[in-house]
């Protein structure tokens, strides 16, 4: 799906010859993405995996930077940089996982014929979908005017703005959604009930 | 020039068609803070050894140099021409990308510090983009490398990268000792951006943008009464300050945070594989990240280069701004001495107490605090009196207290009772 | 200082939000007094959170009464016939869920009040899901009923399958999830705007005729990935090892609120969203239709688990309630038919298939086990229980006069009324599918009242039912009776419109 991704990106980045630095920090930023990608399948370590996961969301904060989204290409950084990607690597040093796993087992049935062919299947689906568009893609939409780029509003403000309007009920739920999954997390990896009689008394 | 430049109050040199003049001083800009910081380091680090030296009673590093000045950098030669030992358990190419991962970010987090500039109102300009700047050859620019739309996102970022480079630097290295103290590393470092973060979230709020400059310049002006400074430090009420500066302390795993080095348990922790330079370079960004640590203290809370403009003229030429530079480094210099000062104090926690402190104290304070400021914040724009809105938020703090309190109460009393019940039962 | 007074606050109708707002009180109430009192707050947490959620419905029928529609937030927020009765169905289910989980949790080996916690956020989640008019709070609604689903399938920590159970929800679910994204992101850089009223606007305008290809991809995956959580087939495959490893009462919720939850963000997706791309969408769900109903169908004939067999079963219902969907889009009358006949089968599926599962907890009392060959006998030694079971088993499969056949007519009826092939040959469908489904409901039915009890079970003396769950059955019984009996008295209530 990065590909794809990565020919609107392109349609979208302005090509005209006086940014060639754009173009230049677009190609970079795009091998990044799909390299680290690629990397994420390929290597048998897990820990490389999550390294290469991690260069793909560099990539990603980059291509943001270019469309001038600074602050999701920050939050990229803090959020999944910082913490997710973080949270992998934690996992998998504290589980001992760090060795090559056992590739000759095959969990479900033919596996390992059909995760190319459909692989292979959803990539040409999605690649010849976006040729089809890509004509198009290139005029954007009419965007309102707060939508510009050169708006005189920063894309926080923007971002804010939305947030705490238009989206206003999704944000605040989201506290309610945070809070049950840390209850529920927190009450998984508890020791079990049985083991542990709790008093409250004295 | 389009609006949005100076909305966004980005660095004015960028705002005009770059030519070669500005890429001289962007370049000048950069190569200073560069050096800067690598003698700075060098500095402390003899800094460190003679202050911890007098205040143990000992006398520190005397043969290098006058006073021992040039001790670490006779240790910086002797280190680059040890051997470089690669275990053979390690994984090479992870175990030589980590210290670059500590370092390079250490550097980075210093490009949004404005580190000079006359910040005051009362000069010419009053348009807030146009304060701190510095002219040369008209050739209007800030005293800081960059600053990016993120502002002070980039240094929560730039820390979130760092825990990279200790993280794997113990995994890599292919040994008990460096994997545990990298995990203990990790924990520690994510507990604490919470807290870090939420107070940070504080001064953004007094400040209405996250752009280090607008910090710095809200800070400027008269302060209150005219008396104090109109520092955040004073303005976000103190709270954030303490919580910034001691989930700072434990961000950089400095005494009495240094859980992830404790030679006593982990013999040198995430760094005990590494030798030669790529040690030197741990030690490097260690250091540097104290300095940057400081700067970004100074900047958020304590005005960073603004203060008076004493002289604001020599033979002619403008030199307001050098008297923010010397503010600055003058107010830098106070915070690297309270660090050294903490080392020398204060006993390493226990790991228990350093995850307890971190979640249930520093993290609910911050928070608590920034809803607190929030509430007078929205109080004041709605015009509602501030007795009132002191009245209502004050009591639901108190009971917010309350209830975490005794949630910890809670919690210690059933895990102790965990710990005593734990042998009874294995069946599954 | 931030200039707040440039920003302006968005209005806030508190009576149109107040079902979520009570429940999420509520359930701030339930988790604080857990910390507080511990131990002691287990006594009460399985009636806080059943009077939490008949709390919630006072709202619900206030807003019902007035009867007037509201919206916020620029319309992503929306309170209509459709919402209200679909709160009502979720606050009544889950309901009937803590009925039939407040002996079985506190029995069992279970953390308690988390448990009822999990409880009502996903009823939270679906309410706001019912009233969901954005991608963005859909996404987020489907979440929060989702991660609590996830967490109480692997409630019985100690128990191998329950952990799988939970396991294969959540990875299956997270994968949907990750697919619907990626569609709602398609629909969202062709529209420009998250909200369903715009997309539809944008996708059906013939400037967007050049996007059609990501249109049709964008609503493919999005299709797909509520596909996941209404289980249809094929992506029905987490189902039946989820619903068997979980615990029962959670299967009870999973197979009807969750599913539930799933057809109303499909409902307000085509019918707000997608309308006008009936091209699209009707040979889709067309597709996934007469799979579903046949594929479960199939399959549930082989299984000798009941809790398995419900599983396929909930698989070919997904099957029937998607088949008015395939010709909503002919005429908007045609709508009005399909959508209402949808929610009629949600409700009167909801009381069905809660009171098969509270059979199935009853019964599992006695003999520990939910295989097929221990309901041999049953009337022997619990009749009551028998014919309760034999109920909802033939509302299951659509035998007048049990409420079952009354959903089935409707949905036939939907098919039939534009008159194009298509409906005609997927209403043969629904009735061939009728038949075979009664094979499997009847063989249960059969080794209840005609077979000799197994050995290993003691059927000497009746079954004791506890309180709760009999209140259980009997809210439910009454529910598929009233249905199936007197469906003019009950069917105006979901008779409702979306357009």
């Amino acid at each position: 799906m990065m590909l794809p991704m990565m020919m609107v990106v392109w349609r979208l980045t302005p090509t005209d010859g006086s940014r060639l630095m754009v173009q230049i920090v677009f190609v970079v930023a795009a091998v990044m993405a799909v390299v680290g990608a690629l990397g994420v399948i390929g290597s048998r370590n897990p820990v490389h995996a999550a390294l290469f996961l991690l260069q793909t969301l560099f990539g990603v904060a980059l291509l943001f930077l270019l469309q001038e989204a600074h602050f999701l290409a920050a939050v990229q950084f803090i959020v999944y940089a910082g913490a997710i990607a973080i949270l992998f690597l934690f996992v998998i040093m504290l589980l001992g996982v760090d060795k090559t796993e056992d590739l000759e087992v095959e969990p479900i049935a033919h596996q390992r014929f059909l995760a190319p062919v459909l692989g292979v299947a959803l990539a040409s689906m999605l690649f010849s979908v976006f040729l089809v568009s890509s004509d198009i893609l290139g005029g954007s939409p009419q965007f309102d005017s707060e939508r510009t780029l050169d708006s005189g509003i920063t894309d926080i403000e923007r971002l804010g703005r939305v947030l705490f309007s238009d989206h206003a009920f999704a944000v605040e739920i989201t506290a309610a959604l945070l809070t049950i999954a840390v209850v529920g997390a927190v009450a998984l990896t508890r020791s079990n009930k049985s083991k542990v009689k709790m008093t409250s008394d004295e | 020039m389009f609006p949005s430049t100076m909305l966004l109050a980005t660095d004015p040199l960028l705002s005009e068609p770059i030519g070669q003049v500005d890429l001289l001083l962007m370049s000048a800009k950069v190569l200073t803070a560069f050096a800067f910081l690598l003698v700075s380091v060098m500095l402390l680090i003899w800094f460190e050894r003679k202050l911890i030296s007098h205040m143990h009673q000992r006398i520190g590093p005397t043969i290098a140099g006058p006073w021992g000045i040039l001790q670490t950098l006779a240790d910086g030669i002797k280190l680059f021409f040890k051997e470089d030992l690669i275990p053979s358990n390690s994984d090479r190419f992870v175990f030589k990308l980590a210290p670059y991962l500590s370092l390079v970010p250490a550097f980075l987090i210093f490009t949004i510090i404005p580190f000079g500039g006359d910040f005051n109102h009362t000069s010419t300009q009053t348009d807030p983009a146009a304060l701190g700047t510095v002219t040369w050859r008209d050739h209007a620019t800030y005293l800081q490398i960059a600053d990016p739309h993120v502002g002070i996102l980039l240094f929560l970022a730039m820390s979130s990268i760092a825990v990279y480079g200790i993280m794997l630097a113990g995994w890599a290295s292919g040994s008990k000792y460096p994997l545990l103290g990298s995990v203990r590393a990790s924990a520690q470092m994510i507990s604490y951006e919470a807290a870090l973060g939420l107070s940070v979230a504080s001064v953004v709020l007094m400040t209405g943008s996250i752009s280090t400059h607008d910090m710095v310049a809200a800070q400027a002006g008269d302060g209150f009464a005219g008396i104090l400074p109109n520092w955040n430090v004073l303005a976000t009420g103190l709270v954030p300050f303490f919580v910034f500066a001691i989930a700072g302390t434990a961000e950089l795993n400095r005494p009495p945070f240094d859980l992830v080095e404790a030679e006593q348990e982990l013999v040198g922790g995430f760094h005990t594989e590494y030798s030669s330079i790529r040690f030197a370079l741990f030690f490097l960004a260690e250091f540097m990240n104290t300095i940057t640590m400081s700067a970004i203290i100074v900047t958020l809370f304590f005005g960073g280069p603004a203060g008076p403009v004493l002289i604001d003229s020599i033979i002619g030429s403008d030199i307001g701004w050098a008297w923010g530079v010397l503010w600055f480094f003058a107010k830098l210099f106070v915070f690297l001495f309270c660090f050294v000062w903490v080392r020398a104090t204060l006993p390493r926690f226990r790991y228990d107490q350093l995850m307890n402190m971190g979640w249930k104290l520093l993290t609910p304070t911050a928070l608590l605090w920034f809803l607190f400021l929030s509430a007078i914040n929205i109080g004041d724009s709605q015009g509602w009196h501030r007795a009132l809105v002191l009245a209502v938020s004050l009591p639901i703090m108190l009971l917010a207290v309350v209830l975490i309190k005794q949630a910890a109460i809670n919690s210690s009393r059933t895990q102790e009772q965990e710990h005593t019940q734990q042998p009874l039962d294995n069946s599954p | 200082m931030i200039d707040l007074l440039a920003f302006a606050r968005p209005p806030i109708d508190w009576h149109a939000a107040a079902p979520e707002l009570t429940l999420l009180a509520c359930g701030a109430l339930l988790t604080l007094v857990d910390i507080v009192w511990l131990e002691r707050a287990k006594a009460v947490s399985a009636t806080l959170a059943s009077f939490s959620l008949l709390a919630a419905m006072v709202p619900v029928v206030t807003l019902a009464v007035d009867g007037t529609d509201r919206a916020m937030f620029g319309g992503a927020y929306t309170v209509d016939d459709f919402s209200l009765v679909m709160k009502a169905v979720f606050l009544l289910t889950a309901y009937v869920v803590v009925l039939l989980s407040t002996d079985y949790i506190a029995k069992g080996d279970f953390w308690e009040s988390e448990y009822y916690q999990m409880l009502l956020s996903a009823v939270l989640g679906m309410l706001v899901m019912t009233s969901a008019r954005d991608l963005v709070t859909i996404f987020i609604a489907l979440e929060l009923l989702s991660i609590p689903a996830y967490l109480m399938a692997t409630w019985h920590k100690v128990d191998l399958r329950s952990n799988e159970a939970g396991l294969k929800y959540y990875l299956m679910g997270v994968f949907a999830s990750a697919v619907l994204l990626y569609g709602m992101s398609l629909l969202y850089g062709v529209s420009g705007s998250t909200m369903l009223s715009d997309i539809n606007a944008t996708i059906s305008n013939s400037q967007a005729e050049g996007l059609l290809a990501v249109v049709v991809l964008g609503l493919i995956f999005v299709v797909v990935g509520f596909g996941f959580k209404v289980s249809a087939f094929p992506f029905h495959m987490w189902a039946p090892d989820a619903y068997e490893g979980a615990p029962t009462p959670v299967t009870a919720f999973l197979s009807v609120a969750s599913k539930a939850a799933g057809f109303v963000a499909l409902l307000s997706l085509v019918f707000v969203g997608f309308w006008d791309r009936s091209d699209v969408y009707q040979p889709l769900l067309w597709l996934l239709s007469a799979a579903s109903m046949t594929g479960g169908n199939l399959m549930a004939l082989r299984q000798t688990n009941a809790v398995r067999m419900l599983a396929y079963s909930g698989v070919a219902q997904a099957g029937y309630m998607l088949a008015p969907l395939a010709v909503a889009g002919e005429s908007s009358a045609t709508a009005d038919d399909a959508l209402s006949s949808v929610v009629t089968y949600l409700a009167i599926y909801a009381a069905m298939n809660l009171g098969a599962f509270a059979v199935i907890i009853a019964v599992a009392r006695r003999t520990s086990s939910a295989e097929i060959d221990s309901y041999k006998g049953l009337f022997r030694y619990a009749p009551v229980l028998t014919v309760a079971m034999t109920v909802f088993l033939m509302a299951l499969a659509g035998i007048p006069p049990f409420g079952g056949w009354f959903a089935k007519f409707e949905i036939v009826l939907a098919l039939l009324s534009p008159g194009t092939a298509w409906g005609v040959v997927l209403g043969g469908v629904v009735g061939l599918n009728s038949v075979i489904a009664l094979y499997y409901y009847a063989r249960i039915a059969s080794y209840m009242w005609v077979e000799a009890p197994p050995d290993n079970v003691q059927s000497s003396s009746p079954i004791k039912v506890p309180a709760s769950v009999s209140a259980a059955l009997i809210l439910t019984g009454l529910v598929t009776l009233a249905f199936g009996i007197v469906p003019q008295w009950v069917g105006h209530f979901t008779d409702v419109s979306l357009l």
